[in-house]
């Protein structure tokens, strides 16, 4: 195989002096050698023709996959039928974005908006915990040497009538507004036991077995009020909902624990966004499986999907051209029919002038409003972003409202975040399935990723990149988090 | 003035078989290799150029063989200082492509001023006499000055012609144009890898 490609690019090239008398001889024998053949079925070759994995979406995961079988050494041909990187979780320009979501084609004054092309917006929203999974893969993957990350400045939560900071200290804690007197020391306690707490050692359990002990129960055990328990489990947790309370409690601990080494690491908040926004993430992926040999096809439709008589995946077919495969993965969108929908996520993407009101003119921060207070199910999420990012024009903001739907009017379901901006230049709304595959791939040798959840963070996304590995290798990848001395 | 430290991003941009790769090579790692791979494993390389006998930090990125189903991605052209714009004097298609190349890179790195930026137009391969030459000097020079006067060199990564000369004036410029924008604040960003503040105190 190796030897062909030579030939074929030497052809290319000329390079060698070998055009002359028998260049259609030769020109002849170049041709019946790049032939693919599919089932007994000569076809001309897409790209190199053979590869042994085949990737379809360039979406955040699919983007690590394809870095992470590259580097293996496994030759990967990579596609994507959108011209631009990132799939469902790409960051658009203000002109695509309202073209993709607006009805009718709208105008946008620069007086109004800004340019066009400062705007970075992501489709899916969601902002990186510093010391959760993905930075774990960044680190690990090596390609955070692609990417520039600034610190996201607040983190609030709503309670009552307005949002509160989520206390990052012990000073802000006790002048904190969100927390009564005595409520604080008891805090003080519950915060000091889950910090010391350690799964490997009980003598730090204080004979309690968060094993078994639910998370309802340890709340009580320290005496903990609702609100609280509002505040601990959904702004520091980062639960979505409450089903978590009758769980075993040594998770929600460790959630708290990733929330407090963030914050450690990165002093200010434990959050972190890549300049130039989410879109530079699945790239950052891209490039390194490029690096590594992946060759990389952007508007580039699947016209087909060959399949060998065992009804397994072989290869696709696009403009008439075939490139052969070992097996293929992809994102769910597509393959609809392997695909089912869990769940619709409701997005509305904002413009403002000013950062909403309470969050303390932050350039950037989250608004975390528990289901309680809206009186739901679900959280609903509001995330703001400007120039700090490089995801605006200066002197605008965008505030990315988002919930899973719980009714048949989604619209209506977010307009308690709408509530908490001040006022809005201009909004779009968008309700999407959340696809997830209907079978593991080892029979049909379609490995699907999961669509994007309601959460803010990656830790669902990351979780997806390990149960992808695991399907297609049958065992765990595993992490090498490299030290900060080792860099090069 | 303070002193600038800033690392700058220059990249080099063309059709596939151009020689970016040998370009980089040559530069970098002073060494050419007669056997054509297409890019697999370039990266970026990083090197001081000197300027006013002053170090400039270059940090000079390689397409990664992205280029050939154009599928390079706005992340690549992001935050780009300088643009190395390459051509095969053998090969009028390359040639052709510039135009594209640059407009891309226009629209994608969304660059202040596009106008002004440093681009500076490489004609590669002038050692080669297998092959007839197919742009001429003038021809190209021509486009370049169509373009609003960009700098242009013929070049050879074989034979050492010029590559040195191409780097240290794309450098150049964009360290003048890095100058003329002294309000422009850059973020302030992080190293995710960093340690906790605490370990970090016990060093």
């Amino acid at each position: 195989m190796m030897e062909e490609d030579e030939i074929v690019d030497g052809g290319d090239l000329g390079a060698d002096g070998a055009v002359g008398d028998n260049s259609n001889a030769m020109d002849e024998l170049t041709e019946t050698m790049k032939k693919v053949n599919v089932n007994g079925v000569p076809y001309e070759p897409l790209a190199d023709g053979e590869y042994d994995a085949i990737v379809l979406g360039t979406g955040l995961t699919e983007c690590v996959i394809s870095g992470i079988l590259s580097v293996a050494g496994l030759k990967v041909l990579h596609a994507d039928k959108n011209e631009y990187y990132g799939g469902q979780s790409a960051s658009v320009s203000l002109e695509q974005l309202f073209d993709k979501f607006k009805e009718s084609k709208v105008e946008l004054p620069k007086d109004v908006y800004g340019s066009s092309r400062d705007y970075n917006i992501d489709l899916i929203p969601k902002f990186i915990i510093g010391n959760g999974d993905l930075v774990r893969l960044l680190l690990h993957c090596d390609v955070a040497k692609y990417l520039e990350f600034r610190v996201v400045e607040g983190s609030f939560v709503y309670s009552g009538s307005r949002p509160h900071k989520v206390p990052v200290t012990a000073r802000e804690a006790m002048t904190s507004g969100l927390l009564g007197l005595w409520e604080k020391n008891r805090c003080r306690q519950f915060f000091s036991y889950v910090n010391g707490y350690n799964p490997d050692d009980p003598e730090a359990h204080e004979k309690k077995d968060l094993k078994k002990m639910t998370m309802r129960e340890l709340f009580k055990y320290y005496a903990l009020q609702a609100e609280t328990i509002e505040f601990v489990g959904h702004a520091l947790a980062l639960y979505t909902d409450d089903t978590y309370l009758d769980k075993p409690a040594e998770v929600t601990v460790k959630k708290i624990q990733l929330y407090a080494n963030s914050l450690l690491r990165f002093t200010k908040s434990p959050y972190l966004y890549p300049l130039y926004g989410l879109g530079e993430l699945p790239q950052a992926f891209a490039r390194l499986s490029a690096v590594h040999g992946g060759t990389f096809m952007l508007n580039t439709p699947i016209d087909e999907i060959l399949y060998n008589g065992s009804e397994q995946a072989i290869g696709i077919k696009s403009d008439g051209k075939v490139a052969t495969c070992k097996y293929i993965v992809a994102a769910p969108e597509y393959f609809r029919e392997k695909s089912m929908p869990v769940a619709k996520v409701v997005r509305c993407y904002c413009i403002l002038a000013e950062p909403p009101p309470h969050t303390r003119e932050s350039g950037s921060c989250q608004i975390v409003i528990p289901a309680a207070q809206a009186k739901r199910q679900t959280d609903i999420y509001v995330l703001v972003l400007s120039a700090d990012h490089k995801v605006t024009p200066g002197g605008r903001y965008v505030a990315l409202v988002s919930t899973t739907v719980e009714t048949d009017n989604p619209a209506v379901e977010i307009q308690f975040g709408l509530n908490l901006l001040g006022h809005i230049i201009d909004k779009v709304v968008t309700v999407d399935d959340v696809l997830a595959p209907r079978s593991s791939g080892n029979d049909d040798k379609v490995f699907l990723s999961r669509g994007y959840d309601a959460t803010t963070h990656f830790q669902t996304t990351s979780a997806d990149v390990f149960d992808l590995y695991k399907r297609i290798f049958g065992q765990n990848l595993e992490i090498q988090t490299k030290n900060a001395s080792t860099e090069e | 003035m303070p002193e600038r430290t800033k690392l700058l991003k220059v990249i080099i941009l063309g059709e596939s078989g151009v020689g970016k790769t040998s370009i980089l090579e040559r530069y970098v790692r002073h060494s050419f290799s007669q056997q054509y791979k297409a890019t697999i494993g370039a990266d970026f390389l990083s090197m001081d150029v000197i300027i006013d006998d002053k170090p400039v930090p270059l940090q000079i990125w390689d397409t990664a063989g992205q280029e050939r189903y154009q599928s390079l991605g706005a992340a690549f052209y992001r935050g780009a200082d300088g643009v190395l714009l390459v051509y095969d004097v053998t090969d009028a298609r390359s040639f052709e492509g510039l135009d594209a190349w640059r407009q891309e890179f226009i629209v994608s790195a969304n660059p202040r001023d596009p106008d002004t930026f440093p681009f500076v137009v490489l004609g590669n391969k002038i050692d080669l006499i297998s092959r007839p030459r197919a742009v001429s000097q003038k021809k190209a020079q021509q486009w370049c000055l169509q373009k609003g006067g960009l700098t242009h060199f013929e070049t050879s990564a074989a034979d050492n012609i010029n590559i040195d000369l191409a780097f240290e004036t794309v450098a150049r410029s964009a360290v003048k144009r890095g100058e003329e924008e002294e309000e422009f604040i850059l973020p302030e960003t992080v190293e995710i890898n960093r340690k906790p503040a605490e370990e970090q105190c016990n060093c």
